[in-house]
């Protein structure tokens, strides 16, 4: 599991961020007071390590991976032990939000890109466009349902439909998630903030992709179950 | 986020008065202390209703004022065992051993100041407060109303336990002071941490499921409520993976939730035998990777279940070999735990005594873990009885044992003070007599019951055993509460008048949380910032002056025996 999987990686990063395992540090109560003890002072006021939003970002999404697997793995169970399955007719619309949704993963590197180049007004433009392009997504998915419900499609009409309905809100949900993260980005003050513009960005981009990737796993899984 | 001011000075987090200070920290080891609150009501609290039902066994005709005000109804007596189940398994049994001590001691034994997200740290324990108050309430209410209520909470519980084990995990991976490399991490930090992972995959799929059952219920679609489906559709459609599957959704949680509690007791329990005996853990690494194999069989028995869905006919063969696979790692930690005491100078403080009940319960709970990874005879005899004696056993009371095992050790760490230790192996002595007399019976009952559906059996014979050992059982649950009675008597007194601890190490331990002062009120680790240079467990170093060697002192400041 990852924990034995872990040590060489953690261990090269270690050697790297703090120079060297253990052995060869300052004495721990050498700081009485000059350039030691402000160093130390300022150590301890500042966060731990900023590298710890993108593990926990990277783990959580290990978590929602999960979730979504039991749903999946129950729908493939229901979908095959149950001879009474009818099939929900997919909204086209879907397809064109699973488009938005895949140009919206594009502009958000397009927007890193020019961060990275240090054109700040264009990456704060393709950064809202992303944004806007992500509540065009929820937007869209919204549409769908509307447009099963015209059909006389409920959540608890079948199971095929309840997993449909499921799937996309549950989808839906942690997508918004990521909206709040990118209005986050977006809208918050960095000078006086732990962690810089570039590393939220980044760790914005994490979560966001993995949404991008959930959502075209899920609508395979709906579209080849049908 | 806490950011902390110079060493000495009280932290500025908390504003307001105390009780939006101790209620509203974000401080690891506050919020700690806050979980161990909550385990310790909710096993007497548990510990109370499992003697209604005992009981109730016995005498069925016995009136018990207290339930039978609540209008002791069959369907209230049945949510009985389900309220004992659940606030045993999710406030103790998950509580106690990893996000009470865990909080405490993981960010101390690793050398930070906090939490990776004090935040959500604080968030965690309050929703965990909340699902218990809303199981506890379940149970009040109306069944129907009770049960959604209870998936609710539930759901809650887990949503919390997802937000600390992503705590856990990124405080031990990013979060370990200079020079604390994996290998010097101390073994209850590494079941701490594995747990932590296994939790975060387990508990996400008891949340789908429990979203799942509880659309059922508000939004009347069909995932588990199969029967109802069943009936509207013609006699010709058998679909059986339908009705499984609740219960195997929910058993993919359950199976691997046996080893949520254990892990981080397996961690203690190390940590205490070789403090105890006073020598380093017997191949440190191999029981490492005996924990993560824990871990890991832990996850493939449900991943099991997922993928084979129980359609396949060999998959109950696969599983069965899982399930026995699980006596490898098991064996390497029995084996570590029997060479670290072997010729170890051994302390027979209360905390060690109740580490080696560990050892026992845990064996002879293993043992019919055996029986029952055996398939024929859970197939064929669900011998309840049986069941439940090995979950007890194992799962139940050598968790309890640890976690004991672990209170008494971290007793002055916590509170500044050491439990009375002759009570403490009076408590010891009554509680290890009382389960094994509870228990043991259990198995046998169990076994009895099987015998009955010989054919060829004397069922007379066999009733005629039953009622009595019932009683027994009874009668010896009834000493283990009282034994129990003793340890809060003795906790209550040691908190206000126990024993003074002056020294900063009183028992002689290695790892960091005891490098500090003891009960530190706000700042974990002083001025200044920790730096290990060494490994969790080097007790009897030759050449050193004391038999052990605690992991922040400098090589050159070690003293050297003359």
């Amino acid at each position: 599991m990852a924990g034995a999987a872990a040590p060489p990686e953690i261990e090269l990063i270690i050697k790297d961020s703090r120079g060297g395992g253990g052995g060869g540090g300052r004495p721990p109560d050498g700081g009485d007071g000059g350039d030691d003890g402000d160093r130390d002072k300022r150590r301890r006021k500042g966060s731990p390590s900023p590298r710890r939003f993108s593990t926990g970002i990277a783990i959580g999404m290990v978590s929602i991976l999960m979730f979504f697997m039991a749903l999946a793995s129950a729908f493939l169970v229901l979908h095959h032990g149950s001879k009474v399955w009818v099939a929900v007719r997919l909204p086209r619309i879907l397809w064109a939000n699973t488009a938005v949704l895949l140009g919206s993963s594009f502009t958000l590197e397009r927007a890193r890109l020019r961060l990275s180049l240090g054109d700040a007004p264009a990456f704060r433009k393709l950064w809202l466009l992303t944004t806007g392009m992500g509540v065009l997504f929820v937007a869209g998915q919204l549409v769908a349902w509307r447009r099963l419900v015209a059909q006389g499609v409920y959540i608890a009409s079948n199971q095929a439909s309840s997993f449909f309905y499921i799937f996309t809100g549950a989808h839906g949900v942690h997508l918004l998630g990521g909206v709040a993260a990118l209005l986050f980005v977006a809208l918050h003050d960095f000078e006086k903030s732990q962690i810089s513009v570039s590393l939220a960005a980044e760790i914005t981009s994490y979560y966001w992709h993995f949404m991008d990737a959930l959502w075209i796993f899920l609508f395979a899984l709906l579209y080849l179950g049908k | 986020m806490v950011t902390y001011d110079s060493g000495g000075n009280h932290a500025e987090t908390p504003r307001g008065g105390s009780v939006s200070r101790y209620l509203l920290s974000t401080d690891h080891k506050t919020i700690g202390l806050q979980y161990l609150w909550l385990a310790l009501f909710s096993v007497f609290a548990g510990m109370a209703m499992s003697l209604v039902m005992r009981i109730h066994l016995a005498w069925p005709s016995v009136h018990l004022p207290f339930f039978s005000a609540l209008g002791g109804t069959p369907e209230r007596y049945a949510l009985l065992p389900l309220l004992h189940g659940s606030l045993m398994v999710f406030f103790v049994l998950t509580a106690a051993p990893q996000l009470g001590f865990g909080n405490y001691f993981l960010p101390l034994q690793i050398g930070a100041r906090e939490m990776a997200f004090p935040t959500l740290n604080l968030f965690s324990f309050w929703a965990t407060v909340v699902s218990f108050f809303g199981i506890a309430s379940a149970f009040l209410i109306a069944p129907q109303t009770g049960i959604a209520l209870w998936v609710a909470s539930v759901s809650l519980f887990c949503g919390a336990a997802l937000c600390s084990a992503i705590n856990f995990a990124v405080t031990t991976i990013d979060l370990r002071a200079q020079g604390m490399t994996l290998p010097r991490l101390p073994l209850t930090v590494w079941a701490w941490f594995i747990n932590a992972i296994l939790g975060m995959l387990i508990f996400s799929i008891l949340l789908a499921a429990c979203l799942c059952l509880l659309s059922d219920r508000f939004f009347s679609t069909q995932f588990f409520s199969a029967l109802d489906l069943l009936a509207s559709q013609p006699p010709s459609v058998a679909p059986d993976a339908l009705l499984v599957l609740w219960q195997r959704l929910f058993w993919f949680f359950a199976q691997a939730e046996v080893y949520i509690a254990m892990l981080p007791c397996f961690g203690v329990v190390t940590h205490l035998i070789a403090t105890f005996s006073r020598k380093p853990v017997w191949k440190e690494r191999l029981v490492v990777l005996a924990l993560c194999g824990v871990g890991l069989v832990g996850f493939c028995v449900w991943g099991q279940h997922v993928f084979s869905s129980g359609l396949n006919p060999l998959s109950p063969l696969v599983f069965s070999v899982l399930a026995s696979s699980l006596g490898l790692p098991a064996t390497i930690l029995l084996v570590s735990w029997f060479a670290t005491l072997w010729k170890g100078r051994i302390r027979f403080h209360t905390s060690l005594l109740f580490v080696l009940g560990f050892v026992s319960l845990f064996v002879s709970g293993g043992l019919s873990g055996i029986l029952l990874a055996h398939t024929a005879l859970t197939a064929t005899a669900v011998a309840e009885d049986l069941v439940t004696g090995h979950f007890h056993l194992v799962m139940g009371v050598a968790a309890t044992f640890a976690i004991l095992g672990g209170l008494f050790f971290w007793f002055p760490k916590l509170f500044g003070r050491r439990l009375n230790e002759p009570l403490g192996k009076l408590h010891f002595w009554l509680t290890f007599a009382g389960v094994y007399c509870v228990f043991m019976p259990m198995h046998w009952l169990g076994l009895l019951s099987h015998a009955g559906k010989n054919p060829r059996a004397n069922l007379a014979a066999i009733a005629a055993w039953i009622g009595p050992a019932r009683s027994f059982i009874t009668a010896g649950i009834v000493i283990t509460v009282f034994a129990q009675g003793i340890f809060l008597f003795n906790f209550l007194w040691s908190l206000f008048r126990g024993e003074g601890v002056k020294e900063c190490n009183p028992w002689r331990a290695t790892t960091l949380e005891w490098s500090v002062a003891l009960s530190t009120p706000s700042d974990d680790l002083g001025a200044c910032e920790p730096i290990v240079y060494r490994g969790a467990y080097e007790f009897g170093v030759p050449g050193a002056a004391e038999d052990f060697i605690p992991q922040h002192v400098a090589p050159d400041r070690v003293a050297k025996a003359n």
